[in-house]
């Protein structure tokens, strides 16, 4: 009967076999045309030269003008001094959106704030008409009003995410797997069956390019409607978050030590050179050139995406940083600071200037009383949706 | 070029014998030395049975090809540092069968833990081959360990010596996991037999 045995398990078929085999050959000829030799890896003499040449760069940036200027606003210990009580205004056009215990709202420019409903994590449509909004276990997408256009019941939803430009497509991470459902909420079917706790990021313009990381930490990039492989890289560190630009012609990965941008395509990976201290949020301009990083919790730096010898610009100093968003026309910088309960916009072009706002966690509670600070969900958009 | 050409040309060369499979030892050499077409020749030659192997443990095609995957991948990365002394082929199944063992246990405690019946549905998992499903079924019945002793030895032929080695378990420990899973397959396989 072993000879049975034997034989059965030597006939069995696993589904799909020659799918699985493409698929995987060109994850992993990818991953040997990429590989570097073990031995003999050394610096090359410009990267060696490089590192001083930086060093002089980063310190002259961080004692410039712009630093001085806008350090002098600000306590070292808690937030900017003379902040403002209440959010009357934005410095600059477009609705910003967040989520917390408080639910979900906008703020727009005119300091106006908009309930939109209990959600736990929102994003918005590329045109800012409608919103992806998630709790614990449903998707839904809402206009601006809060009015759920449709929604669907799904485990352990979180960071859903627009197609842009057209809206076409939805993709959210559920208990552990990667989906994609229509921008009508039709058509929802699984992408990947183990993807690591990281939004996936569009490639905008390209219909429909997915990244997004599996449990096994390689960075994949998938067309989303014929599930075929685009490229994939093996991340040397823990991804935390993927942006695209805004044309698609670059991805950055952002780890908690390092941050990598890849050209559309794939391929090598450029290595940024930040000052040494933990990576937080991290924010691509409007225009893509731009990359906002929170640098050990306490910096706003600003370096250009795509060089790897890019100058820091240091922009705002001051403890307890949490996240970043750009406005829609990349001109000032929104930094939320729960620490002080504060929101604190620095302008980013032109000359430095600085306004804060503070008791954030109150005004975006539903029910009047301080709850937790409240997470940004994006500055949108130049574009007004209907009556927001 | 004219068909009197391509007769010359071909001559003797024409009738070439077929080449013998190269060994592993040389495809190994091959990739690295930078030949992919060695690499592809070596991943053609492991994959169907890596993916198997894991597919039987994990009972979940998604998760097999990703294990599958890793471990090939986790192999080009040591390559390098490969003892060429070594066969690929249990090294490889060794990384597979334990990523597998390590995936299936996750998954139960994820289910525990939640009190979900089932992950999220996945598309149609539906093995072909003759006894295909009553093999899954009767593995089915079983913990990922002792899958995981089953394959090993009657799918990619260990012995049990090599099995207790590749999951650093004790011997005996090996054999009774076998004989307990032979068991099963065999009554189920029976089943089939008097229908």
């Amino acid at each position: 009967m072993t000879r049975d045995v034997k034989r059965a398990l030597r006939e069995f078929r696993a589904p799909d076999e020659g799918g699985a085999q493409r698929r995987a050959w060109s994850v992993v000829r990818d991953a040997y045309v990429e590989r570097e030799p073990a031995r003999g890896r050394t610096r090359t003499r410009a990267q060696l030269a490089l590192v001083p040449a930086l060093a002089v760069i980063a310190g002259g940036l961080v004692l410039s003008p712009a630093g001085a200027t806008v350090g002098r606003l600000i306590t070292k210990a808690f937030g900017v001094r003379h902040a403002a009580p209440m959010l009357s205004s934005l410095p600059s056009a477009g609705r910003v959106l967040v989520s917390g215990p408080g639910g979900t709202w906008t703020a727009a420019a005119d300091g106006s704030l908009r309930h939109l409903g209990d959600w736990t994590q929102a994003s918005w449509s590329p045109r800012g008409l409608y919103m992806a909004v998630a709790s614990s276990d449903r998707l839904a997408a809402i206009d601006p009003r809060g009015n759920v256009r449709w929604a669907i019941a799904r485990p352990e939803v979180s960071d859903p995410r627009w197609f842009s430009p057209s809206g076409y497509r939805v993709a959210y991470l559920s208990a552990g797997t990667l989906r994609v459902i229509a921008g009508d909420g039709t058509d929802d079917h699984l992408l990947a069956a183990r993807a690591a706790h990281v939004a996936p990021a569009w490639r905008p313009g390209y219909s429909f390019q997915l990244a997004y990381v599996t449990a096994g930490n390689r960075l994949v990039v998938r067309d989303a409607d014929t599930e075929q492989l685009i490229w994939t890289q093996v991340l040397d560190a823990k991804a935390r978050e993927l942006i695209w630009s805004s044309d698609g012609s670059r991805l950055v990965v952002v780890s908690a030590r390092s941050v990598r941008t890849y050209a559309g395509s794939g391929g090598r990976p450029t290595l940024l050179h930040l000052p040494s201290a933990p990576v937080g949020d991290a924010a691509l301009s409007p225009d893509g050139k731009r990359i906002a990083l929170v640098i050990g919790g306490d910096r706003v730096v600003i370096v250009r995406a795509g060089s790897a010898s890019t100058p820091v610009r240091q922009l705002l100093a001051v403890a307890g940083l949490r996240e970043l968003s750009w406005s829609p026309n990349g001109r000032w910088l929104l930094a939320s600071l729960p620490a002080a309960d504060q929101w604190v916009f620095v302008r980013a072009l032109g000359p430095p200037r600085v306004a804060a706002v503070g008791r954030i966690a109150q005004q975006f509670s539903s029910g009047g009383s301080a709850k937790s600070f409240p997470q940004l969900e994006g500055w949108c958009c130049t574009v007004q949706g209907p009556a927001g | 070029m004219s068909a009197a050409d391509s007769l010359v040309i071909g001559g003797e060369l024409g009738r070439r014998r077929p080449r013998r499979p190269r060994s592993e030892q040389a495809l190994i050499r091959g990739a690295l030395a930078g030949s992919e077409a060695d690499l592809e020749a070596l991943f053609r030659r492991f994959w169907p049975r890596a993916y198997r192997a894991a597919f039987l443990i994990v009972h979940d095609h998604a998760a097999a090809e990703d294990i599958a995957q890793e471990a090939f991948l986790s192999a080009i990365r040591r390559l390098d540092r490969f003892d060429r002394r070594r066969r690929f082929g249990p090294w490889l199944s060794a990384i597979v069968v334990n990523r597998a063992i390590d995936w299936a246990r996750a998954r139960t405690a994820r289910r525990e833990s939640a009190g979900e019946p089932a992950d999220a549905p996945s598309p149609p998992e539906v093995p072909v081959g003759r006894y295909s499903q009553e093999v899954l079924t009767a593995l089915g019945s079983l913990s990922p360990e002792h899958r995981a002793v089953i394959v090993l030895r009657y799918l990619l032929e260990y012995s049990p010596g090599e099995i207790a080695k590749a999951l650093e378990l004790p011997r005996g420990t090996v054999n009774s996991r076998l004989r307990r899973g032979l068991d099963a397959l065999e009554s189920r396989l029976n089943e089939v037999e008097l229908r």
